[in-house]
């Protein structure tokens, strides 16, 4: 059967149309729900690239002077590796650090270029077999030549890591129920559309109309309200990013100043933004079609 | 064209309204259904359309046993049935022509054959000349006409009728029939559910009478009451019977 894309974009239009407010009422709800789950994600990724060097339960790391004699470093890591309190431990040399260092700074160019492979220290990352040891690792090394210092993740990271944890789960949750509360408004726009067009809806199953013919242009209606929304969001994430990554260059903002967002995880979290918008849109107006367009 | 097979249906919590029907009605056949308010003409009417479906029996309609009939090719069914209804149910914000058109364009009939079979249809109901106006600058009677328009526009195989006289005055209502028997002689199968006794006994044509849900008389060339034996007929109810000469001067 022929859905032809005129009458398709003319009845959505239409509709859209008609229930302007409702539609404006439902675009609002996804964009600000949407907005919300786009900074939680942003929030997730620019901790995750703060926090590069202690994944995995990494607890310690054992920073090496940059000049330090390879003979040095060599006995350093046969200490971890004959400690009994030492579970685990990988090396990451002064090519490894030069990157993660990238990665961190990435906002900051200038810091970039102005560092070589050669002035990164390379350093040792460490899981104890018990969390309380760490500290006893900590000071055993500390003594050894050539160590630089010794960082334990506990200070580092933990209260970067519960502040973002804490807010993203504010963030998440509050979008959780306003993405509900979108989908419900977009099930009674359709809803409201379908009941002003009650005598057309009844004419066309009456001449032999097909349900999908007759539900497209309300489910086309619901996706675009969905999208949208999800277009708004992703204009939110957007200017959100850009304003988190100016304020790290022009303020001191300790605390957030290692969370970096790159251009790509921007991407794939709008990306995630539009999709759902989408689906939020798709899945409303599949509710609104299914109990109110029954033959 | 339709067949009904010992059809019995009964709405939620009543008394049946269809009894162990089984009629059959041939390719462009003229059929009456008449009987009282509350017989089950609409009940019929609508378990042919496939909006209701029945308790027991089976029902034959253009070579489709409906009860069997998936959900989804329903309106692929319903695209061989025409509609007429006593409100006509024309959409208001549409002019004529784009009323008889929608038939069409929501099958996803191309173009070509909304320009070339809406102006056919609406020269058989004769209110070509009346494309642009809206429902409500039209009278009844041309109402309805453009919802028969609407209704054959497609070249239906079978034509419903309920009551398609039901809201017009009776000079109109014998032109409404005359247009219906008309497209009945093109081979569409017409089956017209009415209370207009007049144009019954006018047009002497097969006349299925439905009683409390149960099919008493089946009568070819029938009027629009039972012909009963003369010693039981009240003098009201013979009153009653008598034609209304207006009807009568309408459809000469
Ligand atoms: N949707 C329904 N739900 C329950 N009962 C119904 C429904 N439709 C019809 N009925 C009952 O079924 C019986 C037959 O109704 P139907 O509408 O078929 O009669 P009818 O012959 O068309 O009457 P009328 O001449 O008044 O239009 C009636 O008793 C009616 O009350
Ligand atoms: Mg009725």
């Amino acid at each position: 059967m022929a859905l032809s894309l005129d009458y398709v974009a003319r009845e959505t239009g239409t509709n859209l149309w008609r229930n302007r407010l409702m539609t404006v009422a439902a675009v609002l709800t996804v964009a600000v729900s949407l907005s919300l789950v786009g900074a939680a994600l942003l929030l997730k990724q620019g901790v995750s690239t703060a926090t590069t060097r202690w994944k995995g339960g990494v607890q310690l790391a054992v920073f090496m002077q940059p000049q330090a004699p390879p003979d040095q470093t060599r006995a350093v890591g046969d200490k971890l590796g004959s400690m009994q309190l030492v579970k685990r431990t990988t090396f990451c040399d002064q090519a490894c650090s030069y990157k993660e260092f990238r990665t961190m700074f990435a906002n900051q160019p200038d810091l970039v270029q102005s560092a070589a492979p050669a002035d990164l220290p390379p350093s040792f990352r460490v899981v104890a077999r018990d969390a309380n040891h760490v500290q006893q690792v900590g000071s055993t090394l500390k003594p050894f030549a050539g160590v630089r210092n010794v960082v334990y993740a506990k200070q580092s990271v933990d209260t970067l890591l519960r502040v973002t944890g804490i807010a993203q789960a504010v963030l998440l949750s509050v979008a959780v129920v306003l993405l509900a509360a979108a989908a419900v408004l977009i099930l009674n726009a359709i809803r409201m559309a379908i009941f002003a067009r009650r005598r057309e809806v009844a004419v066309m199953k009456l001449v032999g109309a097909t349900n999908w013919f007759i539900r497209v242009p309300y489910m086309l209606e619901g996706v675009i309200q969905g999208l949208g929304g999800a277009f708004v969001a992703v204009c939110v994430v957007a200017v959100v990013s850009f304003l988190l990554r100016y304020s790290v260059q022009h303020y001191d903002v300790t605390l957030f100043q290692s969370i970096v967002v790159s251009g790509h995880d921007l991407f794939l979290t709008e990306l995630a933004v539009l999709l759902m918008g989408i689906v939020v849109g798709a899945g409303g107006s599949a509710l609104g079609v299914r109990r109110f367009l029954e033959v | 064209m339709i067949r009904l097979d010992n059809v019995t249906k009964t709405y939620k919590g009543t008394v049946p309204a269809l009894r162990d029907c089984s009629v059959e009605i041939g390719r462009g056949e003229f059929v009456f259904l008449v009987g009282p308010s509350g017989a089950g003409k609409s009940t019929f009417i609508r378990l042919i359309l496939r909006e209701e479906t029945p308790d027991r029996g089976q029902i034959w309609v253009a070579g489709w046993n409906i009860c069997r009939l998936r959900h989804w090719k329903v309106p692929y069914l319903r695209r061989n049935i025409g509609c007429v209804f006593q409100d006509f149910r024309l959409l208001p914000n549409k002019s004529v022509f784009a009323n008889v058109a929608f038939a069409l364009e929501v099958i996803g009939r191309p173009k070509s054959m909304v320009t070339a079979q809406v102006p056919q249809a609406l020269d058989l109901v004769g209110l070509r000349e009346k494309w642009d106006c809206l429902p409500s600058e039209l009278s009844g009677g041309e109402q309805q006409r453009v919802a028969i328009a609407r209704a054959f526009v497609n070249r239906p195989l079978i034509l419903l009728a309920d009551e398609p006289t039901g809201n017009i005055d009776p000079g109109t209502s014998a032109e409404v029939t005359r247009l219906l028997d008309r497209i009945s002689r093109t081979g569409t199968t017409v089956l017209m559910a009415t209370h207009n006794d007049a144009i019954v006994n006018t047009m002497r044509r097969r006349v299925i009478e439905l009683d409390n849900g149960v099919v008493v008389r089946d009568e070819d060339e029938g009027a629009y009451d039972a012909p009963v034996a003369p010693y039981d007929v009240p003098d009201a109810v013979a009153a009653s019977v008598e034609p209304t000469s207006a009807g009568v001067e309408g459809l000469r």
